[in-house]
């Protein structure tokens, strides 16, 4: 393991002294705990990757740069191209639950009147109840797309209305399961690139600057050497024992959708992708003695750290990887910049959560069937979030699609995984222990 | 029979004039949600009915809990479990779209625990450019070679364009009673004009035009109501529930308008009748009073509401929203701002769709008169 070292502490530690702004205090503030955090920790690529992410803001904000906020289930490739500085705004819910400081500001947005964790989200809620106490950054741009969820367009659009900045809002098309259709029609794609292309020009309207086309197509190669190293990780997971702990994954995730089209990015995804190769080549397992694979089809439980440890250390399980985690976009053409819009066009539509979660009930079963099938899954774990209305309302078919299909169990329990005030660790500890050992071992 | 009580036949959910549609082997397909372009469906000659669950007893959902979850509205938890117990076998099939997470993930439960003989969704989109009108045109026309396809009718652009003609009077005549609402001593309740609407979408529109038409015609010849204490507008999400509406007009709020699906937002705006009917039928669909899924129109809603406290020289407002409704909640958290800087008083409900407690929402509304009239 190695450490993040004296020297290197100091100099990160450095980076992040003098005024960010007014706005970006809480922002601050996360870095410099997570920098912490991170002293006592293994320090990966992605940690890097991280720590490398906070610094970005203030140095947008010196340098002049716009920052553009966006949303979770969008790849900010596009906003590299541009030279804007992207915040993907779910990493303050994220990041603040371990810490657990989102709950205050979960209590501010429910004094305010702004929803309740059963309604809306606090994937995004917090957002407002830091913008009430001027701890939310203020972004230059703002962009949302329709789907996966309400909450989305929701949040976003009450924040838009309280910091009234320019704001782009894309339309991911819902359409019909029906087997004898393409899944990507050539009306989709059309409505899909001509859309993209819509969002380029109101970014070039914007900060007054056109895409720089040889940029665009080096970006996109990057988020493409990504996207490889990310197929080939998830293919490695097969393997059995699986090669990577619990939380591998998730770090493919946070690579793509907030340094996607970056250097950063394919260097955390070539990272684990030769950890995982080097570990089946080794017959090294992510958990020693693994004796149970989990698929784990929704988010993680944010404000519980040690829970993937737990459950390896406990029962010698391994969960192979959370709804985010598994990454399915596919590389594609980028000979041209005609190409590279259709293949934006696909990555929109196919990214995290959204790929499974915009369309019918279809899309989620058969994702976690496979998943399931592929994986040589021993259970299913299910942590919904309360609010999460498109996704709590599907995992029973789903649960009975795996349970009749292929004999599979499945444990769904309710909680907020970025508020553990609603349902704590001990309550998810015991769930998860009883199912495992009464149900599945 | 008065018009009223000839409408409100119209009420239970299987009544007799789906009855006596269905004994002319013609189909009934039901629908959830004012983003459901009804005119393709009666160009085929099948009566679109709006899908309500006011049976849903006490509001008990075991099936509607454990399928939707007991964190989903309550609305689409009653659909659930009166599906689930066949209550909507005079239906031939279901249309819904992505009005919300919600609604299409009650499409999905329903096509697996309590299925019919036939399903469609379709796709609205979010948003309103040039772009999403073209794909919306996509997909009604997607839709209506569906229910070619599937029920074995054409729907040429005569029939598109007479059904669009005999729906947009029934809008022409609901605007005419909203203006007689505008009077001093207005000459119908609200409980009365949510009854109304409530049977339009519930009966064939032909006959509910007729009706709507002698209704009106008695209602410009009657006395208005004048012992009424506040003048209110009620702004909100899917209610069909009368029960709300007269425990607000017991306690002397007079409803006189409305932003609500089953209200302005379901009938306010035409189609334009000279343009190709599936391009019209999309840019008015598109282009209507939104619901708050809608984004980027936040600002068109607030003003639309605004304009109408004033036309409607309204008292006071309520806001009402449905447990656990992620829409409405979201959308209320704005309007209450603008209400404040317009110095409207408002008072804000949080329901269930079956009525219970009304004994609460009594004491909250009554206190509510009493500001209004202090004022």
């Amino acid at each position: 393991m190695k450490l993040l070292d004296e020297e290197t502490f100091k100099k990160y530690k450095k980076m992040g002294r003098g005024a960010w702004g007014k706005d970006l205090a809480l922002w601050k503030t996360m870095y410099m705990g997570m920098l912490n955090v991170f002293k006592e920790e293994d320090f990966t690529p992605v940690v890097e990757m991280m720590i490398n992410m906070f610094l970005e803001l203030p140095k947008a904000r010196k340098e002049g740069k716009s920052i553009i906020m966006y949303p979770f289930n969008y790849g900010p490739e596009i906003f590299y191209a541009m030279d804007l500085a992207p915040l993907m705004q779910e990493v303050f819910s994220v990041g603040l639950a371990p810490l657990h400081i989102n709950e205050p500001y979960i209590d501010v947005t429910n004094e305010i009147g702004y929803g309740d964790t059963p309604t809306l989200c606090n994937a995004q809620r917090p957002l407002i109840g830091a913008h009430m106490q001027g701890a939310a950054p203020v972004p230059d741009l703002l962009f949302f797309t329709s789907t996966p969820c309400n909450a989305i367009a929701m949040t976003y659009q009450v924040f838009q209305q309280l910091i009234n900045i320019p704001t782009f809002n894309m339309d991911l098309p819902y359409w019909a399961y029906d087997q004898d259709n393409e899944f990507y029609d050539e009306k989709t794609m059309d409505y899909m690139i001509r859309q993209t292309k819509e969002l380029v020009s109101w970014l070039e309207k914007e900060i007054n600057q056109k895409l720089d086309e040889e940029k665009f197509l080096q970006t996109m190669k990057l988020v493409n050497e990504a996207r490889e190293n990310v197929m080939e990780f998830n293919e490695l997971l097969k393997n059995v024992p699986c090669p990577m702990p619990s939380i591998a994954g998730f770090g493919n995730y946070l690579a793509m959708v907030t340094r996607g089209g970056t250097p950063d990015a394919v260097k955390v995804t070539k990272y684990l992708r030769d950890e995982a190769a080097q570990n089946v080549k080794n017959g090294i397992a992510g958990v020693p003695d693994e004796k149970i694979r989990i698929a784990w089809p929704y988010t993680h439980v944010f404000f519980d750290r040690d829970l993937l440890t737990f459950i390896e250390e406990t029962f010698q399980a391994v969960v192979i990887m959370d709804l985010l985690g598994y990454y399915p976009v596919m590389p594609h053409d980028v000979s041209t910049v005609e190409k590279c819009y259709e293949g934006e066009a696909i990555a929109a539509l196919d990214f995290s959560m959204v790929g499974t979660c915009r369309g019918p009930v279809e899309f989620y079963v058969d994702f976690v069937l496979n998943y399931v099938k592929e994986y040589k899954i021993d259970c299913v774990i299910i942590p919904m979030q309360f609010a999460c209305k498109h996704a709590y309302a599907i995992t029973r078919i789903a649960a009975e699609a795996v349970r009749e299909q292929l004999g599979i169990p499945t444990l769904i329990f309710g909680c907020d995984p970025y508020d553990s005030r609603e349902v704590s660790s001990e309550t998810i500890r015991e769930r998860i222990s009883e199912f495992l050992t009464q149900v599945v071992i | 029979m008065t018009v009223m009580e000839k409408l409100s036949q119209a009420l239970p959910l299987a009544n007799p004039w789906i009855e006596s549609w269905r004994s002319e082997g013609k189909k009934v397909l039901g629908y959830f949600c004012t983003y459901i372009p009804e005119e393709i469906i009666y160009a085929a000659d099948i009566l679109p009915v709006r899908v309500r669950a006011r049976t849903c007893g006490a509001g008990d959902t075991p099936m509607g809990d454990a399928y939707m979850t007991p964190t989903a509205c309550s609305y689409t938890r009653c659909c659930l479990e009166l599906a689930n117990q066949n209550q909507y076998d005079f239906l031939d099939g279901i249309v819904s779209c992505n009005s919300c997470d919600q609604i299409r993930r009650l499409y999905d439960n329903i096509r697996y625990k309590a299925p019919f003989p036939y399903h469609y969704i379709m796709g609205v989109p979010g948003c309103v450019s040039d772009t999403t009108h073209e794909w919306f045109g996509h997909e009604l026309t997607k839709f209506k070679e569906n229910l070619e396809k599937n029920f074995e009718v054409t729907i040429s652009d005569d029939k598109l364009k007479k059904a669009i003609q005999v729906y947009n009077k029934s809008r022409t005549l609901l605007k005419e009673i909203y203006e007689l609402r505008k009077r001093d001593n207005p000459p119908i309740t609200g409980t009365d004009v949510l009854n109304i609407i409530s049977a339009g979408i519930s009966m064939p529109r032909d006959q509910f035009n007729d009706l709507l038409t002698q209704q009106l015609q008695e209602l410009k010849e009657k006395d208005g109501i004048s012992d009424y204490r506040a003048r209110i507008m009620i702004v909100g999400s899917m209610l069909d529930e009368p029960e709300y509406m007269k425990v607000i007009e017991d306690l002397g709020g007079l409803v006189v308008t409305d932003s609500q699906c089953l209200g302005t937002r379901y009938f306010w705006d035409l189609i334009d009748e000279n343009k190709n009917p599936i391009n019209a039928i999309g840019e008015r669909y598109l282009s209507k009073i939104s619901c708050p899924r809608m984004t980027g129109k936040y600002t068109e809603r607030e003003d639309f509401m605004v304009k109408l406290i004033k036309e409607f020289n309204v008292d006071g407002v309520i806001l009402q929203r449905m447990k656990f409704c992620i829409l409405w909640w979201a959308e209320i958290f704005l309007l209450r701002n603008r209400l404040k800087e317009e110095g409207i008083p408002f008072l804000e409900l949080e329901r269930e769709y079956i009525l219970s407690g009304a004994g609460a929402m009594k004491t909250r509304v009554q206190t509510f008169m009493e500001i209004l009239e202090a004022r």
